[in-house]
């Protein structure tokens, strides 16, 4: 099994590593935490991207990513993902370890060095980050924005959280609206940065095939004369249950439509009940075996994907599926049909089993990638307690029957949002 | 086990086993022993492009319907006594499948229960069972995958340039067919095709993960159902050497333009050699990485975006061709820089330091890309279809040299070659 280390760097700011030399690679990320709003949305994500473009010693990027390509292809990454009601901003590192470079180049060392460089020492002219980067990443971004419409899938499933946590925080996207990008400036970007460095929660992971103490020192170094003194608190908000469904329809020239059904939970990390849901949302509709793809799918040959998503961080659960506009209603039955089933405990010992099973499959998968570990362990920091992925395993495989009927029972529809397109309504 | 030997590579630490089964199936195992996960594949060499064929045991050539490899992939999950994904269930495997053009894999990933797993997928995909009725209900699931796929752009663009780039051989045609093809499927249709490419002989299994190598290879001997070997002709009408035209352009609901520019190249009998493969790469890599002059150019133009340019090495048998792609609000613009540039390596040739930089940075992925199992698995079955091997692509990365990566611009890169697909927003 897989050993993470932890220890607190300063006031909100903690390290995490994993040193394990089965993996080729190393992976270092810092992950800043920020609560969701409209008003500093589009600024945060912005600036993770604005970061990874250059460095004091490589200020312009095509220098910065020759570098890179010395270092066998190594890669700085940004990213931007909601966790729960919270903003993550992450910028990783990554790269083969030492013992593969051809000519002994020592990468990881580098790589540390060039992570705390672009965070800690962004190369500022006169105080503000380069108008011409400026330019180029606020363009990318609300390109970045404009693709999620592309695959409508991904489009459908964003509308669906979008209407159902409206006026929640949740409901904002990950980088706000073009129009927010569009307004932002250069020279409103400093304080931002400073804002993030000195005050948000942030998760340090190093994982893989390298000695996590050198970067650590780096970063705690790098901490410490920042002279922090607090983080912001980073809450999600939990609604329990929905009083009535609402629905959206929306038109748009498609050949296929697509169904989204949001559902509350009323469970939501850390509640205990967590693992039970995960087990119900799997049986549900979470695997090949679930019931919404044998049924939906596979015995009424509606659809070619119908499944369910549990978001644990936030207490939701998305029905997604991909139907003819005249399938939406027999679909939106049999979908809410196969929940009673749940409810009722019309599922056998086999099929409570075959979930159990398929998530601790998952689970313990999680432990054979840097980027699952990395994701694992990210959505643990707001749990009182980290959990390891094969703990998580053995919670799941204890739920019982009752607490998944329980789970089941807790959910209530909230939202059902329908991107119709050609080939008539019911 | 005398049938299988080890293959080594020093450079990355690594070994898997290969060889033959005396049923007629080539079998590579690559142990992980600290794994938690195994990954598995069984695959034909037997895509979409295989729609006419001929056998030794067929008087003339057959021609079936198009998409029906990948129909014959969704029924051969089911069986008399119910379907593989049930006994997955039992063992906690996540089971999956995919088709391309020139091949067709069944595949699971578990923590446990391997052998076990292994045994289903053994089993299922050796045991065909298809009626009038099972045949007749897949129509409406796969109708709907036709259906979301006519809405996907990234799809569209490259299926619109593949049209644009060939004009015989059936790289062309969607994998999964056209409602009205697969409307022409039958039981006959899907066995005559089993039974002619589910021959072992014309397969392979690879595993990746926490293995025994042994117990694999008794579980082979206990599963496999020898196969004598089977001569398939497959059928292909010349292909010319040039384009069908420069330009195609579809709208979709999107809300940026997407884009792909192919540069067919000939194809030959055999498949490139895993030399070529690693010289055409690092040719890529050099012209086009976002380290390249190319890259700053399109960036500094506000014409691509870091999410989404990209490019690829697309060759199959009987179809080779590399693809630059990415979003753009001037497509034209960027197809005209990225032939510039071509036009000015081609003249100039590469300088010393591009030329080893791209070299190590495409070393680099591919040591990476032997973390995961999947990613191993996979291309051990894309490799032993393709006549290649794993560990001397690696190699062959390693000691390229310059002169031959400039050599392939002989056939590659040919902008008279070239044609520029794009879809476009709706409104």
């Amino acid at each position: 099994m897989t050993g993470i280390e932890q220890r607190p760097v300063c006031s909100g700011v903690n390290f995490r590593s994993i040193r394990d030399d089965r993996f080729k690679t190393v992976r270092m990320s810092v992950h800043f935490l920020w609560p969701l709003a409209e008003k500093t949305v589009s600024e945060n994500a912005i600036l993770p991207f604005l970061l990874s473009r250059a460095s004091r010693k490589y200020p312009d990027f095509t220098r910065l990513n020759e570098h890179l390509a010395e270092l066998y292809g190594a890669v700085l990454d940004a990213d931007v993902q909601k966790i729960g009601d919270v903003q993550a901003l992450s910028i990783s590192a990554s790269g083969i370890a030492d013992r593969y470079s051809l000519n002994g180049e020592k990468i990881s060392a580098e790589l540390a060095k060039l992570l705390c460089s672009i965070i800690f020492d962004p190369p500022f002219e006169n105080g503000r980050f380069s108008a011409r980067g400026f330019e180029q990443e606020r363009r990318q971004l609300m390109e970045l924005v404009d693709s999620d419409f592309n695959d409508k899938r991904t489009y459908a499933r964003l509308r669906c959280e979008q209407l159902m946590c409206k006026g929640e925080p949740y409901g904002i996207g990950r980088c706000g609206t073009k129009r927010q990008i569009g307004d932002l400036k250069a020279e409103d970007l400093t304080p931002v940065w400073k804002d993030l460095i000195h005050r948000a929660r942030v998760e340090i992971m190093v994982l893989g095939d390298c000695d996590p103490e050198p970067v650590y020192g780096d970063f705690h170094a790098a901490f410490h004369n920042l002279g922090r003194t607090e983080a912001v608190d980073c809450p999600t908000k939990v609604v329990p249950s929905a009083e009535k469904p609402a629905e959206t329809v929306e038109k748009m020239d498609v050949v296929q439509s697509k169904l989204v059904m949001g559902f509350r939970t009323s469970c939501a990390e850390p509640d205990g009940n967590v693992p039970a849901m995960k087990l119900c949302n799997a049986l549900f509709g979470g695997t090949p075996n679930s019931k919404l793809f044998l049924n939906v799918r596979e015995k009424l040959s509606l659809c070619y994907y119908c499944g369910s998503l549990y978001n644990p961080m936030k207490g939701i659960l998305l029905v997604q599926s991909g139907v003819e506009a005249k399938n939406i209603e027999p679909a939106k039955r049999e979908i809410l049909r196969q929940l009673d089933e749940v409810r009722n405990g019309n599922f056998d010992e086999d099929e409570l089993g075959a979930a159990k099973l398929s998530l601790a499959n998952s689970y313990r998968t999680l432990s054979d990638s840097l980027e699952g570990l990395e994701a694992w362990y990210l959505s643990q920091t707001f749990r009182p307690s980290v959990r390891r992925p094969e703990e998580e395993a053995e919670l799941v495989g204890a739920a019982t029957r009752e607490e998944v009927i329980r789970a089941a029972k807790n959910m209530t529809l909230d939202t059902v949002y329908r991107l119709e397109g050609k080939g008539g309504t019911a | 086990m005398e049938w299988l030997r080890e293959v080594k590579s020093e450079r990355a630490g690594d070994r898997y086993f290969a060889g033959k089964h005396p049923a007629g199936l080539n079998v590579f195992i690559y142990p992980k022993e600290r794994n938690n996960s195994t990954y598995a594949v069984f695959g034909t060499k037997y895509g979409s492009i295989d729609n006419r064929f001929r056998t030794e045991a067929d008087s003339e050539p057959q021609r079936v319907p198009a998409g029906i490899a990948h129909y014959l992939e969704h029924k051969l999950f089911e069986s008399k006594d119910g379907d593989a994904f049930e006994r997955y269930a039992k063992t906690g495997a996540s089971a999956n499948a995919y088709t391309s053009f020139d091949m067709t894999c069944f595949l699971f990933s578990c923590t446990e229960n391997v052998y076990e797993s292994l045994k289903i997928l053994l089993d299922f995909v050796q045991s065909p069972y298809f009626t009038e009725q099972t045949v007749q209900k897949e129509q409406g699931i796969i109708g709907q995958e036709i259906k979301m796929y006519e809405d996907d752009p990234q799809w569209r663009v490259l299926f619109n340039l593949l049209g644009a780039l060939y004009e015989k051989h059936p790289v062309r045609l969607d994998i999964a067919g056209t409602v009205q093809s697969i409307a022409q499927i039958t039981p006959e249709l899907l066995y005559r095709c089993y039974r002619t490419f589910y021959n072992l002989n014309n397969m392979a299994l690879c595993i990746a993960g926490n293995v025994e190598p042994d117990r694999v290879a008794e579980l082979c001997d206990q599963m496999l159902k020898p196969s004598k070997p089977v001569k398939i002709e497959r059928i292909f009408e010349e292909e010319p050497g040039h384009i069908v035209r420069a330009r195609t352009e579809q709208k979709l609901s999107v809300s940026v333009p997407l884009f792909e520019l192919g540069f067919k190249e000939p194809a030959g009998a055999g498949r490139p050699s895993a030399k070529e493969m690693a010289e055409t790469d690092i040719l890529l890599e050099a012209i086009s990485s976002n380290a390249s002059p190319l890259y700053r150019r399109l960036m500094d133009a506000d014409l691509i975006n870091e999410a989404s340019f990209g490019n690829e090495y697309f060759e199959g048998p009987g179809y080779s061709a590399v693809i630059f792609s990415g979003e753009s609000k001037d497509p034209e613009k960027v197809a005209d820089e990225i032939k510039k540039e071509i036009a000015a390596v081609r003249k100039n040739g590469l300088d010393r330091h591009t030329f080893e930089r791209a070299k190590k940075a495409v070393y680099g992925r591919n040591i990476a890309s032997l973390n995961n199992v999947g990613s191993i698995a996979n291309s051990l079955v894309s490799l032993a279809f393709a006549g290649r091997e794993l560990f001397a692509y690696l190699d062959a990365i390693a000691e390229a040299d310059a002169d031959s990566v400039l050599g392939r611009l002989k056939d590659q890169l040919r902008p008279e070659l070239s044609s520029l697909s794009v879809v476009r927003p709706d409104r």
